[in-house]
């Protein structure tokens, strides 16, 4: 009976490999891709499961796009975008190189190595606690001794201008370190003869980095910069407990916006469609990054 | 200048460490001085007593050791779940021969980049459909189907030689049997790494779970920590204790096995990179 069925399998290896992918399908189907599309069937709706729900068409969009707080996030969004992922790919780019350019002469580097990257193990509520206490408005550490070394430095959490970038901070300090880890890697991987004989040419460091580190180093810039944009783009935990999207609406961005709509008032199909919206959003981005460095094949 | 030029490197490094752990530094200072040192200004970081004031009420008045316990589980099934159905699931997609495989897979590919907040309205709709609010698989289940998984053992699996399977499928293995005596032998290391990963991520999840699970009782560490900071916005000693404790497993575990799980970490971002 067993033979038979192995014999069977095996002649039907098609069957076969279907039946190892079901359970991981199974899940997939059900809890991530069945409600992409059922997020965007309810875009279209005037969702309402008690009082029965309409079809209503592209309504919500076009609601969603009169509406000047959906706007306001939107830029948000942006602009967080823009200072976040310069900071942590920067960041990450730099400890890479400078654990990579001296950790291998000098001994000891693994506090250095621990310690930049040990905040990405952290929960982002626990980011975003310690970042508000240190940066709390009377009390906060950092707060304060940025206050008595510029008696003009602004008070971060309560300005509207200054709420958004002081997350940006906060959010570097929480994921720079993975970025790290991964640049580092691609860093060992380049050939050391590439260095030794552009020093016989008399190449600069700089030239070194311009025409040895970045060329080879882009797999791994690439996906490093990916995960940056998804993380930009979809950034929640720590608006949400550091400013609570405030001041005002000051630092309130599209998944923060998508939250409070759906779960506080409740108009899901709206919400729905701001799903939709920052679906199109994240991979829009993406690809753009992905071309943007030039690496369409290195996605395969 | 040649003492400097040599010693230079080390100063800049090791203060760039220092600055980037105080704000740990400094919650756990905050976790365990009393209340009027914590409201003091200038800040101070030597306080005048040592008090357990904050961890003694965060652990009465709040249920903080279920919390834990509700983050172990969700974390523990979350790794195994995952670590199953995506073995199952790499060793299809990169070892057996199906129509409409890499068709599939792209798609895969494609959902790897989407975070929850696109789907969270419906799939919190069909959860509410299961029964599965406030429960673990509730919270659990969709970080199993995460196809990064899939994707990052199908890397591995592809590059093992095609001779070792080739001599066990001589020998009278089947597809299982290939899987469990060839493939699953020699990923020791990738299982290890992406396992780390899972982990790390089931337990540091914080948008669906905050928006699944909605009971004091049921919710995970970082969802806890939000109560927490919800109900006393300025009762920092309590809060930062709340995040000290929360933190310290992490650390913990850092702490005896950074080198295993920044290696970990390393290997799970280049076969992603591919």
């Amino acid at each position: 009976m067993r033979k038979k069925f192995s014999r069977f399998l095996y002649r039907h290896r098609g069957v076969e490999g279907i039946l190892f992918i079901l359970p991981f399908l199974g899940l997939w189907a059900v809890f991530l891709a069945w409600p992409v599309v059922y997020g965007v069937y309810i875009s279209l709706f005037d969702w309402n499961p008690i009082r029965g729900s309409e079809f209503v068409g592209l309504a919500n969009y076009i609601e969603l796009f009169h509406e000047a707080r959906f706007w306001n996030a939107f830029a948000n969004t942006f602009k967080f975008a823009g200072m976040v992922i310069p900071l942590v790919m920067g960041l990450g780019l730099l400890f890479a190189l400078m654990v990579w350019g001296w950790g291998r002469v000098r001994r000891g580097t693994t506090f250095v190595q621990a310690s930049l990257f040990f905040p990405y193990l952290l929960t982002v509520s626990i980011v975003a606690i310690v970042w508000r206490w240190l940066l709390d408005r009377d009390f906060g550490l950092i707060q304060h001794t940025l206050n008595s070394l510029f008696p003009s430095a602004p008070v971060f959490l309560t300005e509207p201008a200054w709420a958004l970038p002081a997350v940006a901070v906060a959010t570097a300090w929480w994921l720079a370190g993975y970025r790290m880890v991964v640049l580092q890697a691609g860093l060992e991987e380049i050939p050391r003869e590439l260095f030794e004989s552009a020093e016989i040419d008399g190449a600069l460091p700089r030239h070194k980095f311009i025409h040895i580190v970045l060329p080879l180093l882009k797999p791994s810039l690439l996906f490093a910069l990916v995960l940056t944009i998804i993380s930009a783009f979809r950034t929640f935990g720590q608006v949400l407990m550091m400013t609570e999207g405030g001041p005002g609406r000051a630092s309130e961005v599209l998944a923060l916006y998508l939250y409070w709509v759906g779960f506080d008032y409740f108009q899901v199909g709206k919400a729905a469609a701001a799903g939709v919206v920052l679906l199109f959003l994240i991979l829009i981005m993406t690809l753009l990054g992905v071309r943007l460095l030039g690496l369409k094949s290195e996605l395969q | 200048m040649r003492w400097i030029k040599r010693y230079l490197p080390y100063v800049i490094m090791y203060g760039v460490a220092f600055l980037w752990i105080i704000p740990i530094l400094w919650m756990a200072n905050t976790a365990f001085k009393p209340t009027p040192d914590i409201f003091s200004i200038p800040p101070k970081w030597i306080p005048s007593h040592l008090t357990l004031e904050h961890v003694r009420r965060l652990f009465s008045e709040w249920p903080f050791l279920r919390w834990l316990l509700n983050s172990l589980i969700v974390a523990t099934s979350v790794t195994f779940g995952s670590l199953i159905v995506s073995t199952l699931a790499a060793f299809s997609f990169s070892r057996l021969h199906w129509r409409g495989r890499d068709a599939l897979f792209m798609v895969l590919l494609v959902f790897m980049l989407l975070p929850w907040q696109v789907n969270v309205i419906p799939l919190f709709f069909t959860m509410t459909k299961f029964g599965f609010l406030n429960t673990y698989q509730g919270v659990a289940l969709p970080m199993m189907a995460m196809p990064i998984g899939v994707f990052l053992l199908r890397q591995f699996f592809i590059n093992i030689p095609r001779d070792l399977e080739d001599a066990a499928r001589i020998d009278g293995c089947s597809s299982l049997g290939v899987l469990f005596r060839v493939i699953i032998p020699v990923s020791k290391p990738v299982f290890a790494a992406f396992g780390v990963y899972m982990f790390n991520f089931a337990w540091n999840e914080f948008f669906w779970s905050m928006i699944c699970l909605r009971k004091a009782q049921m919710v995970t560490l970082p969802v806890g920590l939000k109560l927490l900071q919800g109900a006393f916005e300025i009762d920092y000693g309590l809060i930062l204790a709340g995040a000290f404790a929360a933190s310290l497993p992490s650390m913990l575990v850092f702490l005896f096995l950074k080198r295993q799980i920044i290696r970990g970490f390393t290997l799970a971002g280049s076969g992603t990179k591919g």
